[in-house]
């Protein structure tokens, strides 16, 4: 029995120590980008680095002054927000024929659906500029939404399908024998049933699209249609070479949000990252 | 009332296809437009305006094009590599976390580097490198390297900068799903081989990680898929140096496409990138989830 106690503290010790080890791993990096935010550009870049920065706000002033922030900004969550309503819209009635309907060609719908996820950005790269191009939206973000309701429609359709598939049929037969029609039961029924997997859904996707970064790349050409993530790639100020402390400031307006819809969805997370093959 | 609503059996039987066009449609312009363009643009000599026919030319040229074959090697080396390390990490960590009463409340720690915009991600790690030296500082006050390392003059250096990137933004994602998964397992099961006297790296190895595989496929596969993919770390750390090294297969394309302005030599490597993608996605794609789900 004593023994048993005694290698159980043990693995408590091992275990701390490796979970703690990789925490400062993932810690220490932010840390040490968020102060290259605060401190001037005169001790970013230096022969040796320099730890122990003096505190400065040149960055913040900088982006306030010289860079449409604000237009940035703007651009990040109308594109985002707007290819979220996109995906919803379409995944919704997609995800319940999937989870509800026996129909032919289901198995090999669902996925196609799901394989356009696996095609890289770089293959209809070249193409989808082309058709924006001749569609004159480029450097709109119109496109970006499209562009964005695109990429995050598989997973947005296979997570709320997911999470359909968990909720009780009986819900629906009671409904049905009331005479209520299909479209009704989805609606009053069904979203309201699965919202957690619609929110998580949403946030991911979301989380997807401000992330996105070649299409926008090539799509937006000038700040009328650069968002937060495309807009770091140009802190580079020509031949002041990369402003770092800009872009660590920058950087950190997107993570705080993020980091804030992750602490909502959290439970979900693993589930929807997983297209809900994880149940967790 | 009821009857009223009754549909005809005609209509019954396409509702599931009526929910699911507008979904299909648009994934089919977006993808079978680009698929179809992509094939026929591949045929030509595209110089702005002009396009030229070429029939299979620009296939011809690309499959004796060393940086073609260098691209699609240097993918494979990267994310194999990188894909490798994550794995390894996030379920030697998983092993650690799935039974701690805590792990709730702190696993958003661990979580942090994948919440950061990938952009930002390769300049954190740009500036650590290469333009800030810290890693060499640190690693000259472990006293390992003497002087400045130059991350980026040689080929397996430049690799690891873009590897390290990688794990570390993206083993969170691994390591969320292993803990989901292990927690999800039947705890009696584990009790029953502890109370049997096992060992808990023995009830883990023979128990725990067997029951964890169906999900270790689906999420290494997702990652893996995503990993074939990488641009952003490659646009912003190295573009592609030294000599190419690090150039991988979206980068070369990009590099094809919109710094050369050769587009139908681009498009004639999306297509073969095309083919590779849908081969890979009826193999181990669908057999991944086809097991994930039962």
């Amino acid at each position: 029995m004593a023994a048993r106690r005694k290698s159980r503290g043990e693995s408590r010790v091992l275990r701390y120590l490796v979970l703690g080890s990789w925490a400062l791993v993932c810690l220490l990096p932010i840390l040490w980008f968020l102060s290259i935010g605060f401190r001037p550009r005169t001790e970013v870049i230096t022969p040796r680095p320099i730890y122990w920065p003096t505190f400065s706000l040149d960055a913040w002033n900088l982006l306030v002054s010289d860079w449409p922030i604000a237009l940035y900004l703007r651009n990040s969550v109308l594109a985002v927000t707007g290819s979220v309503i996109i995906d919803l819209i379409l995944a919704i009635p997609a995800a319940y024929a999937l989870a509800r309907y026996d129909f032919r060609g289901r198995e090999d719908i669902g996925f196609y659906i799901l394989s356009t996820r696996m095609m890289a950005p770089a293959i209809v790269a070249v193409p989808i500029f082309f058709l924006f191009r001749q569609m004159g939206l480029l450097d709109t973000i119109w496109a970006l939404m499209l562009i964005y309701a695109a990429i995050n429609l598989s997973l947005v359709t296979w997570i709320i399908r997911s999470y359909m598939l968990d909720i009780p049929k009986e819900l629906e037969d009671a409904a049905r024998t009331d005479g209520a029609s299909d479209l009704r039961i989805l609606w009053e029924i069904i979203i309201p049933a699965c919202r957690p997997g619609i929110i998580t859904a949403a946030v991911i996707a979301a989380i997807f699209a401000i992330n996105e970064f070649l299409f926008t790349l090539l799509i937006a050409s000038t700040a009328n249609a650069y968002t937060m993530s495309v807009a770091l790639a140009n802190f580079t100020g020509g031949s002041d070479g990369i402003i770092y402390n800009a872009i660590a400031l920058v950087s950190f307006l997107a993570f705080v949000p993020i980091l804030i819809l992750v602490i909502l969805v959290q439970k979900h997370l693993s589930r929807g990252l997983t297209m809900g093959a994880v149940k967790g | 009332m009821a009857t009223a609503r009754r549909r005809s059996p005609g209509l019954r039987k396409a509702f599931p296809y009526l929910l699911l066009a507008p979904a299909m449609l648009y994934l089919l312009a977006i993808t079978l437009y680009p698929g179809l363009f992509a094939i026929y643009q591949s045929l030509f000599v595209v110089k702005f305006v002009n396009w030229t026919w070429t029939g299979l030319g620009n296939y011809r040229l690309i499959l004796q094009d060393r940086e073609f074959w260098a691209a699609l090697g240097n993918t494979a080396i990267i994310g194999g590599i990188s894909l490798a390390l994550q794995t390894l990490i996030a379920l030697t960590l998983a092993y650690f976390a799935y039974r701690d009463p805590l792990i709730r409340g702190w696993r958003i720690v661990f979580l942090m580097p994948m919440l950061f915009m990938p952009s930002a991600v390769a300049f954190i790690w740009k500036l650590a490198f290469n333009d800030g030296r810290v890693i060499s500082d640190l690693l000259m006050g472990l006293g390992l390297v003497e002087g400045n390392v130059d991350w980026i003059g040689s080929i397996w250096l430049a690799r690891l900068t873009l590897i390290v990137a990688d794990v570390w933004q993206w083993t969170p994602f691994l390591f969320i799903i292993f803990v989901a998964g292990l927690q999800g397992q039947d705890q009696e099961i584990e009790e029953a081989a502890r109370l049997d006297g096992a060992s808990w790296p023995k009830i883990f190895w023979n128990i725990s990680l067997p029951m964890l595989r169906p999900i270790m496929v689906v999420a290494v596969t997702l990652r893996g898929i995503d990993i074939t993919t990488m641009f952003t770390n490659v646009f912003v750390m190295t573009q592609g140096a030294p000599g190419g090294a690090t150039e991988t297969m979206s980068y070369f394309i990009y590099r094809q496409g919109f710094r050369a302005f050769n587009f139908g030599y681009a498009s004639a490597a999306s297509v073969l990138m095309l083919i590779l993608t849908i081969v890979i996605a009826q193999t181990v794609v669908k057999r991944a989830f086809r097991s994930g789900k039962s």
